[in-house]
């Protein structure tokens, strides 16, 4: 039974005086019950399309030349078995749909929620607004029983505390029971997951197919992870540059994709890119390039008026691990386990509290920031954000040749010039972006710049902190074969910092998996990912949404 | 943002996000080849600012008044002189203009000339304003000892000269009146109405002591221009240069840089202007400094939150990782990227000192003798008659200067925010 019928939407949005087409002639039917998963990568229209239906885009920046949009639903204040058209209702028809029958769940759980507000206040608001007939009781034992429905800990206590007092994954709760407690007949999630941790991932995912199960609702579910539309998709839409290129049931796109596009896309997974076979002699005759040994990170917590010392937190807590040349080692975990401290610590950004680092044989924990300058040019760091990693006022040139002058390297700006061209080809970039400013390059492509300036001082070890993990998968496999080239032509160090396994186990050689500031488990890349030791590990693996598990299941 | 599989063809500037052209063709390796060997360079972020700066109409308005003072105030013995501009008595050709022209005019016709020479040079911008600055204190330095015009200067000797027929030829400045001509030679000149006289053209008409006040006016849009600039000039280096240390370094640094604005932020300028007046004396320069060094607190604490913000940001951490100088990761990382408020509040700070300049001479602790236009709107309500004509033209430029400085402002914290200059821009 049809809930939701999109048919030909187009919908263009304005940008500097001209219009931009973000939806090009998108069909697709929701029924009830079923989850309809669009995927695409960043930019090919999917979230603007979940916009186009809830009638959230910017009021005089978007225009629809073309399509209809019809929900299949009561909708109160109109009569009975009509069949709306959002996009033609007025505003107060729209008012009612939204949060009433239609209910949506956005990707950042930090932003989505009013902070100066109590979880229950905010709640309430939904409430007295779409069920202006319940008393104050009714409303309060709804909200009580929403937030149990979402399994929230404790609801009682929670309805009087305030969005920063939980995690990612509680608040997210928290949005799916704001969504859910007028109980719409559609809920629309536009990448609700993206942000939080695997095992944060894997149960809100589990409890949102719950939900859909017992309420029959229908869900219009945005992501771009396959692992994720294999497991929670009934229908899949795959969108690409506002156009929807292929439909159908999970299992036959996934299966046999049809589209090119679709192909291309699923090959491009980590998991699915084909390794060649590595140079192995290298490994094993070099001792190590780096090696920590015991190392330990502590933040001081103060408190009172004088600022008085009362505690330390933990982020990294002794860990010792060694990373030789020719060799990759991944280091993953979720967020707050320290990964990112340790990297930094390593690089002596952040001053370790204990343990030691050693450089090539070289203890370099305690030395001065003058001594160390020599010794930068032996490690680089690639960053995560691409949108904050180059200097956004110099051009790319000035990024490039001012780390060699500072080292010598390079007899004048001329020859310097041409080592930093000699570099852009060897990541794939034309040489004419020596001349640009980084807003004008993609993620992936700035990713790709931010190599080229680790790689500029001829670095032994690299360390790379999450650095695909804002890019689409494409561009990411790209990036993904220029590191393991590097590592296998130029015999360089690397220690990959990430979360996601399908990267780990393309990439990396070997693995080291981190809890709470510790190292729980470590060793080949394939035994752990094979034959986990720990629990930790194990649980770990169980999350990660897999293409292939799926489809083996489904 | 949209990448077409494995290649990376490269962006087009303002295309990104939704303004992606729907299909872009696969790169061309020929096509590559031929492009960088163009060499195309694309526009640093400074150009991009002002072009974003002059699409704006209020900018171009405040721009447009701002330069004529600067005109103005350039040429103003050319503009508004007793002395002619050429003269012939005797068969003997000269120029008291030009020989009577003082060390301050020349240091001003030298910066103007040589800003506008060096503002169509390419090269470095930091370069090529030091070397401006170079310029400015060198041609101080030679006008100290080499431009000595006369004394004693007597403005009516050209009138009587004239009116005795002893003058062959004789070409004037357009106002022929200095600022300190005080017209002896009419007898009983007092304040009078503009074009109240017929024998004399005075188009703004004369303040208390028969001076022409539109050549005050003129003249005083010096002291305007000049306190505005350097004493923002001065605010802006110890502001950034303290605010920067305490945001890098942060720590103790800052603690002890953060008390130090505080005590700042209590000293009233007023106040303390008025002590040093009533102390050592009027003196331009004095005022100009401690404007100046009162008021570098809140550039201090832009600059401190933007450094804040900045030192986390990955490519500074890149910076540091690179081994890079502290100078370079403060100078050339940090500051042109924490730049954005500091120009706005800068342009804010202008307006303010020159308010603080005209609020002293209205309140008669300004220049003795110097025309500026508080002391004239003083004399707009010192005699025992309201003289409209020295209300309106110099509270007018006052207002009109301000004015002009907050649009600028307005529209640069414009220009500077993406937000707003691209509003609405892209949702993936």
């Amino acid at each position: 039974m049809k809930l939701l019928e999109i048919e030909g939407l187009v919908t263009e949005l304005a940008s500097d005086g001209q219009w931009l087409r973000a939806v090009n002639q998108v069909s697709l039917a929701v029924n009830r019950g079923e989850t309809f998963c669009l995927v695409g990568e960043s930019g090919s229209g999917k979230s603007v399309t979940a916009l186009s239906v809830m009638g959230l885009l910017p009021e005089e920046r978007h225009r629809h030349p073309a399509g209809r949009i019809r929900l299949h639903d009561d909708v109160p204040g109109r009569p009975a078995g009509e069949v709306v058209d959002l996009l033609g209702a007025d505003a107060t028809t729209m008012e009612k749909v939204r949060g009433g029958r239609i209910g949506m769940i956005f990707q950042e759980p930090m932003t989505s929620l009013n902070p100066v507000l109590t979880i229950g206040e905010q709640l309430d608001e939904v409430l007295q607004l779409h069920q202006p007939d319940l008393t104050d009781e009714g409303r309060e034992a709804r909200i009580l029983s929403a937030l149990e429905e979402v399994r929230m800990p404790d609801p009682a206590k929670r309805i009087r505390e305030f969005p920063h007092r939980l995690s990612g994954g509680q608040r997210q709760r928290v949005m799916i029971a704001m969504a859910l407690i007028c109980e719409p007949a559609l809920l629309i999630a536009d990448e609700p997951t993206t942000a939080l941790d695997v095992t944060v991932q894997a149960e809100i995912l589990e409890l949102m197919r719950e939900l859909q199960t017992r309420r029959g609702m229908g869900m219009l579910f945005i992501t771009h992870d396959f692992g994720v539309v294999a497991q929670i998709a009934d229908t899949v839409g795959v969108m690409r540059r506002g156009e929807l290129v292929e439909c159908g049931p999970v299992a036959e796109v996934l299966r046999q994709p049809r589209h090119d596009y679709t192909r291309s896309l699923i090959a491009a997974l980590p998991e699915r890119l084909p390794r060649e076979a590595r140079p192995m002699a290298r490994r094993a005759t070099t001792s190590p390039l780096i090696e920590l040994r015991d190392l330990e990170v502590y933040f001081p917590v103060r408190q009172g008026f004088m600022r008085r010392v009362v505690d330390h937190f933990k982020a990294v807590d002794g860990v010792s691990l060694s990373v030789a040349a020719g060799e990759v080692l991944a280091l993953v975990g979720e967020s707050g386990c320290g990964k990112t401290t340790l990297g930094r610590a390593l690089l002596r950004l952040i001053e370790p509290t204990a343990g030691s680092i050693r450089l090539e044989g070289q203890d370099i924990t305690t030395l001065p920031p003058r001594a160390m300058r020599p010794l930068r040019r032996r490690m680089q760091v690639v960053f995560q954000d691409p949108g904050s990693s180059l200097n956004p006022r110099l051009p790319i040139v000035t990024t490039l040749i001012e780390p060699m002058r500072v080292h010598g390297i390079g007899r004048d700006d001329d020859e310097r010039r041409a080592r930093a061209a000699e570099l852009l080809a060897k990541v794939e970039m034309p040489t004419d972006s020596l001349w640009r400013y980084p807003h004008e390059f993609s993620g992936g492509q700035r990713q790709r710049l931010a190599i080229a300036r680790a790689l500029v001082l001829e670095p032994r070890f690299i360390l790379c902190d999450e650095i695909t993990s804002a890019l689409d998968v494409s561009v990411q496999a790209g990036i993904l074969r220029l590191l393991r080239r590097l590592v296998d032509e130029e015999g360089l160090g690397m220690l990959f910092i990430t979360h996601n396994m399908g990267v780990v186990e393309y990439l990396a050689d070997r693995m080291a998996v981190m809890h709470a500031g510790r190292v729980v488990e470590s060793g080949p890349t394939a035994k752990v990912l094979r034959a986990p030791q720990e629990d930790y590990t194990r649980s770990l693996l169980a999350a990660v949404p897999r293409l292939d598990g799926a489809l083996a299941i489904a | 943002m949209t990448e077409p599989l494995f290649s990376q063809p490269p962006a087009q500037a303002g295309a990104d996000s939704q303004g992606r052209p729907p299909h872009q063709p696969l790169p061309d390796p020929v096509a590559e080849e031929r492009q960088a060997a163009a060499d195309r360079r694309s526009q640093p972020w400074s150009r991009q600012v002002l072009s974003a700066l002059l699409r704006r109409t209020g900018a171009r308005i405040g721009l447009v008044w701002i330069s004529l003072l600067v005109l103005v105030a350039t040429f103003a013995p050319f503009i508004a002189n007793s002395h002619p501009l050429y003269l012939v008595v005797d068969g003997q050709a000269s120029s008291p203009l030009l020989t009577n022209l003082a060390g301050e005019d020349w240091i001003w016709l030298v910066g103007f000339l040589s800003g506008v020479v060096l503002l169509n040079l390419s090269g470095r911008f930091w370069l090529r304003l030091s070397s401006w600055l170079i310029l400015l204190g060198l041609t101080t330095l030679l006008t100290h000892f080499f431009v000595s015009p006369p004394v004693l200067t007597i403005h009516e000797q050209y009138r009587e000269l004239e009116a005795s027929g002893g003058i062959e030829r004789i070409v004037r400045a357009p106002i022929p009146y200095s600022a300190k001509d005080y017209l002896r030679d009419y007898g009983d000149t007092g304040i009078e109405a503009p074009l109240a006289a017929d024998d004399r053209r005075h188009w703004l008409g004369t303040e208390e002591n028969g001076a022409d006040v539109a050549a005050r006016m003129i003249h005083a849009s010096r002291i305007a221009l000049g306190i505005g600039f350097i004493a923002t000039g001065i605010a802006l280096l110890i502001g950034t240069l303290i605010g920067g240390l305490m945001g890098y370094f942060s720590g103790v640094v800052d603690i002890i840089g953060m008390r130090l604005v505080e005590i700042f932020e209590a000293i009233p300028t007023l106040f303390l202007l008025l002590t040093f007046v009533a102390f050592f004396g009027r003196s331009i320069y004095m005022m100009m400094i401690i404007i100046g060094i009162t008021s570098w607190s809140g550039y201090a604490r832009y600059v401190r939150a933007e450094f804040l913000k900045l030192r986390e940001q990955d490519f500074v951490q890149a910076a540091v990782a690179c081994g890079l100088p502290l100078w370079s990761i403060l100078f050339r990382h940090m500051l042109p990227n924490g730049l954005a408020p500091l120009l706005v509040a800068a342009s804010f700070g202008v307006a303010s000192a020159i308010l603080a300049e005209a609020t002293l001479s209205f309140l008669g602790l300004g220049l003795v003798d110097d025309p500026s236009w508080g002391q004239m709107l003083n004399q707009a309500v010192q005699s025992s008659t309201f003289n409209w004509w020295l209300a309106v033209f110099p509270g007018g430029a006052i207002f009109l200067t301000v004015f002009a400085y907050n649009l600028i402002g307005e529209a640069l914290r414009d220009a500077v925010d993406p937000h707003t200059r691209r509003a609405g821009g892209g949702r993936a």
